[in-house]
């Protein structure tokens, strides 16, 4: 294994409360700071970011992705820890299918997975999965998402469930009866388009849901991938209240709007659609006032020619692995503030809180799992030469901000930019 | 012929379309409208090119006006329909268009459910591309076709106040004519349910209205369009009767209007449910005169679309 010393960097670890430039050695895959000039490679970091890896709370593993291009496609991006959801490449609502995901996650995972069960059947929604077994079998969370569990009933049993097992509950609230056949924000440029049917009103109805039940049971939730700014509201107006929620947006939510599906652009469908501005803008104050706890990826691989279709018939799902940080960068780059103490816990801090993993961030003797960003950099990225086996992406061929340089997973060194 | 501000090979909405497009392509229908009068001068403008219709959600109106149209120029025709399209057998959109392509194709009329479709053909293959009516997008020839009929009734359409009233909130039909119409100067009112009307529509330049004694009282013409019911969830109004009760054109309500005001309708009618039946036959009603004008506006748009060379 070999030894690295990186020099000039700023190490920045809110969790640690270490903000400074120093040297960080990595010796025999431990972090230390106090290291020797002794048979180190050395590596002249000054002027870049030295941050505690991504974790992302959302991501699925779809075909043309693989758990190795996943893996490259994450570390590339300086995640370090990825969740899958459960509509993997087998669903995971049974442990054998748990322990078959995990065989090939030590197989082939180059960065730490973990895995989110279903919390119902089949993410159908009308029977509960086997949380008990599932978390035994080793998820750490579970979820329905991309769908929600429409029946409040199963919801709630399915929430106070769980919470014996301290077992986390991701939602992603959508409340089908009016969004059933949504492809688009119900807005204007929707209207002009012939488009439309995912108003902002089945996310904010199901947030409340969410509230509602959480509240009543004193049992937390997690939603996930929060786009309209009435639901930041709802979440704002909880958390004052100390109903005990947690929230996420994604990286393409903070960053565009629908303007982005005009042209009938399918690599612009997502789910939960980009909204209007507005909603964009109470994003951003979600973002900064703390409302939204985190920002997670999304990642969605698609087939080219899944895309390569009438815009209504086209999945929803982008990518973000490798773009999630510098997006996220730019943005919170717009305050005047210096991000990257406020990314360290969107991004990763946060994250790992949430769905209670270990790991202590940079710190001595904890195994190396951090990254180094080079906020000067400009780049263009590509999909084309991208690590992800799929091209759906909302930035290709857009000029980032800032680049992820190298990151190490695991003790060892899984990315360096060429 | 006039045609220098004419540049485009496809036709996908009017969105896109300059005043002076629009103005374009109905000089070129009223040449056409003349020559088709007298039928000594036959028209061999794409004689030898291929125009192939692939229809892939049901017309009549439609698909046998662009046929006709494209055989008056001397073309040869190809109609593909849906139930006998390859599309039946798994193959996607991309791949059928690119055979028609192979297949030598000189322009596609393109009709699909699906909003957008014919942008991604003229994306896909470099043949001309004319939008028969994509999903709730856009239906520009029909829109052409109404607005010819509206000039050649009331003059230049500019001031005068166009009401289109019914199911706005589905209709391709409608936002063709409010983008075409606005564009030539016209005042548009889109009336109905709200459901089927929402507020948003303003911000696409039109009045909204959803009280329709208000909307007819000053129009210089009303278009109906047809309740698709089949398209719809039930939700959008209680029922077709309760949508007649309440927004229903009938003889009464017919008062209500100018006594000159003309009534437009694309068909197909629903008779006794958007207008009454007496309504449709009445010398106002100029429906049928939508139809013939419909040949002579497809084959502007054919004639200016499938001669446009490549730049």
């Amino acid at each position: 294994m070999t030894d690295y010393c990186l020099t000039g960097g700023r190490i920045v670890d809110p969790s640690q409360g270490l903000d400074e430039i120093r040297d960080l050695w990595v010796l025999g895959g431990r972090v230390s700071f106090k290291g020797n000039e002794s048979e180190v490679e050395r590596m002249d970091v000054s002027g870049k970011v030295v941050m505690p890896g991504l974790a992302d709370l959302r991501g699925h593993l779809r075909e043309p992705e693989s758990l190795a291009s996943a893996s490259m496609s994450a570390a590339a991006g300086g995640f370090t820890n990825i969740l899958i959801m459960p509509d993997a490449l087998q669903t995971l609502d049974n442990p054998g299918a748990i322990r078959l995901m995990q065989e090939n996650i030590t197989r082939h995972g180059t960065i730490c997975f973990s895995q989110c069960g279903c919390l119902t059947m089949g993410s159908r929604g009308d029977k509960l999965a086997p949380l008990g077994s599932l978390k035994e079998a080793g998820v750490v969370a579970v979820s329905d998402c991309p769908n929600s569990s429409q029946n409040t009933e199963i919801f709630a049993r399915g929430l106070e469930y769980a919470a014996m097992f301290d077992l986390p509950v991701i939602e992603f609230p959508r409340d089908l009866s009016i969004s059933e056949e949504g492809i688009a924000h119900d807005g204007p440029t929707a209207l002009k388009m012939g488009v439309g049917g995912y108003p902002r009103m089945a996310e904010e109805l199901f947030v409340q849901r969410a509230i509602t039940v959480s509240r009543n049971l004193g049992v937390g939730i997690h939603l996930t991938s929060i786009s309209s700014g009435g639901a930041v509201d709802l979440i704002r107006e909880a958390k004052s209240k100390y109903v005990p929620i947690t929230a996420d947006t994604t990286a393409h939510h903070l960053a565009l709007t629908d303007a982005q599906i005009l042209g009938y652009d399918t690599n612009a469908k997502t789910m939960p659609p980009l909204r209007e501005d507005e909603d964009r803008q109470a994003i951003f104050e979600g973002i900064l006032d703390g409302t939204l706890d985190c920002i997670c990826t999304a990642h969605e691989p698609c087939h080219e020619h899944e895309k390569q279709v009438e815009f209504d018939l086209a999945p929803p799902g982008v990518l973000g692995y490798e773009t999630a940080l510098s997006v996220v960068y730019e943005e919170l780059s717009n305050t005047g503030k210096d991000p990257f103490g406020l990314i360290a816990r969107l991004m990763s801090e946060t994250p790992r809180r949430i769905l209670k993993l270990s790991g202590q961030g940079i710190a001595e003797g904890e195994a190396a799992d951090f990254l180094v960003f080079d906020p000067a950099a400009r780049w263009t990225y590509n999909p084309r030469d991208a690590h992800s086996k799929a091209k759906n992406s909302l930035f290709a061929d857009q000029e980032l901000k800032g680049s992820v340089d190298m990151t190490f997973a695991l003790g060892e060194k899984v990315f360096h930019r060429e | 012929m006039e045609i220098d501000s004419w540049h485009r090979k496809s036709l996908l909405g009017l969105e896109e379309l300059s005043a002076d497009e629009i103005g374009c392509i109905l000089k070129q229908a009223s040449v056409f409208k003349r020559e088709i009068s007298s039928p000594d001068e036959q028209s061999r403008y794409l004689k030898g090119k291929r125009i192939v219709n692939l229809f892939l959600e049901p017309s009549t109106r439609t698909r046998i006006a662009f046929e006709i149209a494209a055989k008056s120029l001397c073309a040869d025709v190809i109609s593909i329909s849906g139930k006998s399209s390859s599309l039946t057998k798994g193959e996607t959109l991309k791949d059928t268009a690119m055979n028609i392509k192979a297949l030598g194709a000189d322009a596609i009329v393109v009709r699909h459910s699906s909003a957008g479709s014919p942008l991604f053909l003229s994306k896909t293959i470099d043949v001309p591309i004319i939008n028969a009516g994509d999903g709730a997008h856009e239906h520009p020839s029909q829109a052409l076709l109404d607005i010819f009929t509206l000039q050649e009734n009331l003059g230049s359409v500019a001031g005068k106040k166009i009401t289109i009233l019914g199911d706005i909130l589905f209709s391709r039909v409608a936002r063709s004519n409010l983008w075409g119409l606005t564009k030539l100067g016209a005042e548009v009112t889109l009336a109905g349910p709200s459901t089927l009307v929402p507020k948003q529509f303003e911000g696409m330049g039109a009045r909204v209205s959803h009280d329709l004694r208000d909307s007819l009282a000053d129009a210089d013409a009303v278009m109906l369009l047809r309740i698709q019911h089949e398209r719809q969830s039930s939700s959008h109004f209680p029922s077709l009767a309760e949508y007649t009760t309440m927004f229903g054109l009938n003889m009464a309500r017919s008062q209500w209007l100018k006594p000159d005001t003309l009534i437009l309708h694309p068909g197909p009618i629903n008779r006794g449910v958007e207008i009454d039946s007496e309504l449709a036959d009445s010398p106002r009603a100029v429906i049928l005169d939508q139809v013939k004008n419909g040949i002579a506006v497809r084959m502007a748009i054919l004639y200016l679309c499938a001669t446009t060379e490549n730049d």
